[in-house]
């Protein structure tokens, strides 16, 4: 059982399983929400206490995808926490989908594209870095300046 | 669910049919609305056992020809609360199977629901697009 970094990659071996599998591969997509947790986030070292503390208190939740085939065991899964990235799971999906149920594969450059215009502004975890820039201004450009190409995806620099 | 319905030989119904899902599959999120736990679980395969009995023969001969479906098969949808054992009572469990020529569509309106409905995930993340803004507006600001 792994967990896969990128969703770009979690659809491209989902994909290949489910061809070399078409049968028994089956794709679940957890959403699920739990209670926020008593203790601090696990990284108090960030700067953004007023940030960690309001997260703290909302129920968190998370999305997680996996595509299973019961015969061989392979599973392979893609967790996020960022509503950002929902339309794009989905696609994912419709695209799984499409294989599943047999269908001349579609071009690919269609899913692409709605990536890269959505990869920029789904950086969660940049989140906190850059609060951390906000502090110290001096910083900052040199933070702003590279957090486009960084935003998550593996897009242009294959950052993460 | 009838065999004429998972067939698709009238739209009408093959519409209402997706509708009801949908509509129950948003009920199912808005439940969960302003609760701090809980799970929704969607799932999606093949549905290759409606038009071929899974005996052990068919099953073995998929299994040996797994990429030859002779034609473009209907994918089977599930959907559950994530109740078991000591809910099963407030169970719910749905399910609808999609023809291929509906699949976009039902994407598509898929995407609707899940977006709406998964309300609880951590939102984009705007202040860091205003900062940027800022700083952008200040730095113009100097150079002129």
């Amino acid at each position: 059982m792994v967990f896969i970094e990128t969703s770009q990659e979690w659809l491209q071996r989902s994909a290949q399983l489910i061809e070399s599998k078409p049968l028994s591969t089956r794709t679940t997509t957890k959403y699920s929400i739990s209670p926020p947790r008593a203790k601090s986030t696990p990284e108090p070292s960030s700067t953004a206490a007023s940030k960690v503390t309001k997260r703290s208190t909302a129920p968190r939740a998370s999305i997680e995808l996996k595509t299973y085939d019961p015969v061989s065991g392979t599973a392979l899964k893609y967790r996020t926490t960022k509503a950002a990235e929902v339309s794009r799971l989905i696609l994912a999906l419709g695209t799984l989908g499409r294989d599943m149920a047999a269908l001349p594969k579609e071009e690919e450059q269609e899913g692409e594209d709605t990536a890269m215009v959505e990869a920029p502004d789904a950086a969660g975890e940049d989140g906190e870095k850059d609060a951390v820039g906000k502090g110290g201004k001096g910083e900052a450009p040199k933070e702003s300046g590279s957090a486009p190409g960084g935003g998550k995806k593996k897009k242009k620099k294959g950052k993460k | 669910m009838s065999r004429e319905t998972i067939l698709g030989d009238t739209w009408l119904i093959d519409d209402l049919r997706l509708a009801q899902f949908f509509t129950r599959l948003a009920e199912v999120f808005a439940s969960y609305k302003d609760k701090d736990h809980g799970s929704v679980f969607l799932s999606q395969k093949r549905c290759a056992s409606i038009l071929l009995p899974r005996t052990p023969s068919t099953l073995a001969y998929d299994q040996n020809q797994p990429t030859e479906p002779p034609e473009p098969l209907p994918i089977l949808i599930r959907a559950t609360n994530g109740h078991s054992k000591s809910r099963r009572n407030s169970k719910i469990k749905l399910s609808t199977v999609v023809q291929p020529t509906e699949l976009p569509g039902f994407f598509a309106r898929y995407a609707e629901v899940c977006k709406t409905g998964m309300v609880a995930l951590k939102p984009r993340d705007r202040s860091k697009r205003k900062e940027k803004l800022k700083k952008r507006k200040k730095a113009a600001k100097e150079e002129s």
